[in-house]
């Protein structure tokens, strides 16, 4: 098992030096690699051969796993993770707590603790009205795209 | 977890690839930093490597004494996965085996979901072997599984993750094939 003992996410215990790299949502990844792949095409003839395996698995996964299943419909949402963004300050959420919610969308509170358990026992008195109101804060998001 | 790191990383330049007109010298530094990167496929404290997004800064070429290879040390952006224990993300099931399944998520495809962390589900042995629980969705090849990370290990020969999960938990389980918000 992993040498870090203490690693765990569920407390948000997954080492300085992620908590303070930049999470990214499954979206945002796709946006990326999709661009990628896109300059990639107008070079080769056949793109997909000249990307790693680990590239290809990964955009597979983050097509089937964000919402955004064609380029267009991606860079109509590029400002989608910005407002997202937003909503990590306004509920000092790090932003490994933000993606998860993002990647996997809870609808309930329940499901948000379950989903994220260190939202509630951070110390930072997220009661269950505070978590409300993020999620529709999320949902809203969504309804825009 | 997808990751966006910034690193330090030394880029060594054959001679001959050498060109006194700048613009050709950096696309060789990026074509081998982008063939490393490639090559290198994870590590253990970053994971996988998926892309390198942006040369961030070129240091001085150091020329290396025996070859006449040229260093560059320089700092890049780049995309990275790992998977966290207590983490809690969705995997797709590759393989259905007696004692339990394999999921694949993202770059990762040896995550192993053991039957005795699927409380309430059985093994029927079919052509398509199948889990089937009273209350919940069937498991079966392709489903997607909500599962929760309780160990992972790092296989320093292959350059691999494996990881164990977990479906003890509220709200795990199968979710739905078709995305609600489609």
């Amino acid at each position: 098992m992993s040498g870090e003992e203490e690693e765990n996410a569920a407390e948000l215990k997954i080492g300085d030096e992620f908590l303070k790299a930049k999470c990214l949502m499954n979206c945002e990844v796709a946006i990326i690699l999709h661009h990628k792949y896109e300059q990639l095409q107008q070079t080769s003839d056949d793109p997909m051969n000249q990307v790693s395996q680990v590239f290809e698995k990964s955009l597979q996964y983050v097509k089937r796993f964000s919402r955004y299943k064609n380029p267009d419909a991606v860079r109509q949402v590029r400002e989608y993770p910005s407002s997202l963004w937003k909503i990590l300050s306004r509920y000092q959420l790090a932003e490994f707590e933000l993606c998860v919610l993002g990647n996997l969308c809870p609808e309930t509170v329940e499901e948000a603790i379950a989903m994220v358990p260190s939202i509630k026992t951070r110390g930072r008195a997220h009661d269950d009205e505070a978590i409300e109101k993020m999620l529709n804060d999320l949902s809203l998001i969504k309804k825009f795209e | 977890m997808f990751l966006k790191v910034k690193l330090p990383w030394n880029v060594v330049v054959p001679a001959e690839n050498l060109d006194a007109k700048g613009p050709m010298l950096q696309r060789s530094i990026v074509v081998r930093l982008l063939d490393d990167f490639a090559r290198r496929k994870a590590t253990k404290d970053l994971g996988y490597f998926l892309a390198v997004t942006t040369l961030e800064n070129i240091g001085e070429g150091r020329v290396r004494e025996n070859t006449g290879e040229v260093l560059f040390p320089v700092v890049f952006s780049g995309i990275t996965f790992k998977i966290f224990r207590g983490e809690v993300l969705d995997g797709t099931v590759h393989k259905v085996l007696k004692h339990g399944v394999f999921l694949k998520c993202g770059p990762v495809e040896n995550i192993y979901l053991t039957c005795s962390k699927m409380p309430d589900y059985r093994y029927v042995q079919a052509e398509n072997p199948v889990f089937l629980s009273e209350k919940n969705p069937k498991i079966e090849k392709d489903v997607v599984v909500r599962v929760i990370v309780i160990g992972t290990k790092w296989l320093e020969a292959e350059r691999e993750f494996q990881a164990l999960v977990s479906l003890e938990g509220d709200f795990l389980g199968p979710v739905s094939c078709e995305n609600p918000l489609d």
